[in-house]
């Protein structure tokens, strides 16, 4: 419970908050419809990879910051309130180690 | 709860209740968020999916372009256009723009209009 915590989880909060901004503006005016293999080439290149493994790391970090606020806030028992901030952390880093998996294996068939 | 043995104000006519309109659009800034969080493991599974080969690419293609999904996409655009908007108000308000009451109450009403306006507008734009 004491990752992220504090004035920590606030500069992380705003810095990741500032980070997905600043992705999407720089990335969603290039969004156009592609085919699969431009995406795959995109997502598994050198600029794609790390861009969207950068964008779902800040992703992650802002939602466990967020959601701990939030069940620190309603979820009083600790038994309950360990259970639920233990689910989130699995599902963020289920999402993380899904996405980064996924892009290595783009960059490998590429 | 024991930790306030002194009889507190309790006022729970929810009929009357009237949330100040920063109030509604912080709760809609969490409430946004945690949508938001559970759709980000479906999103992981349709990047996976769009990049593994081209069945699964063109799958994904016709699952976000289905008329199921425009109603569940609707409701996530929603959330991130009020989730980014709440929250580049908040980002403002830390810089010291925007914090006096009378603009917080203007900047949270924009917020709370401006989100569902751009999220219709964002859905047919992308539907066209």
């Amino acid at each position: 419970m004491r990752l992220f915590d504090g004035q920590r989880a606030w500069v992380v909060q705003r810095i990741s908050a500032l980070l997905l901004l600043v992705l999407a503006v720089l990335v969603l005016p290039f969004a156009s419809p592609l085919d699969f293999s431009a995406w795959r080439a995109f997502a598994g290149g050198v600029l794609g990879g790390p861009l969207i493994a950068l964008l779902f790391g800040a992703l992650c970090a802002h939602a466990w910051v967020g959601l701990r606020d939030i069940v620190l806030d309603y979820i009083q028992p600790r038994g309950l309130r360990l259970a639920v901030l233990s689910l989130i952390a699995v599902v963020l880093l289920g999402v993380l180690v899904r996405v980064l998996l996924s892009l290595a294996a783009a960059a490998l068939s590429t | 709860m024991d930790r306030h043995p002194r009889r507190l104000p309790v006022f729970l006519k929810l009929a009357q209740i009237r949330f100040p309109i920063g109030a509604i659009a912080s709760i809609a800034h969490r409430v946004s968020g945690v949508l938001l969080f559970i759709a980000l493991p479906v999103v992981a599974v349709l990047l996976d999916t769009s990049l593994r080969d081209e069945a699964g690419f063109a799958s994904v293609r016709d699952l976000i372009s289905s008329p199921l999904a425009v109603v569940a996409a609707g409701v996530l655009v929603w959330a991130l256009v009020h989730h980014v908007l709440a929250g580049i108000r908040h980002l403002l308000m830390d810089v010291g723009i925007g914090g006096e009451l009378e603009r917080a109450r203007a900047s949270a009403r924009l917020v709370l209009i401006a989100a569902p306006a751009l999220a219709v507008f964002l859905l047919f734009w992308g539907l066209s």
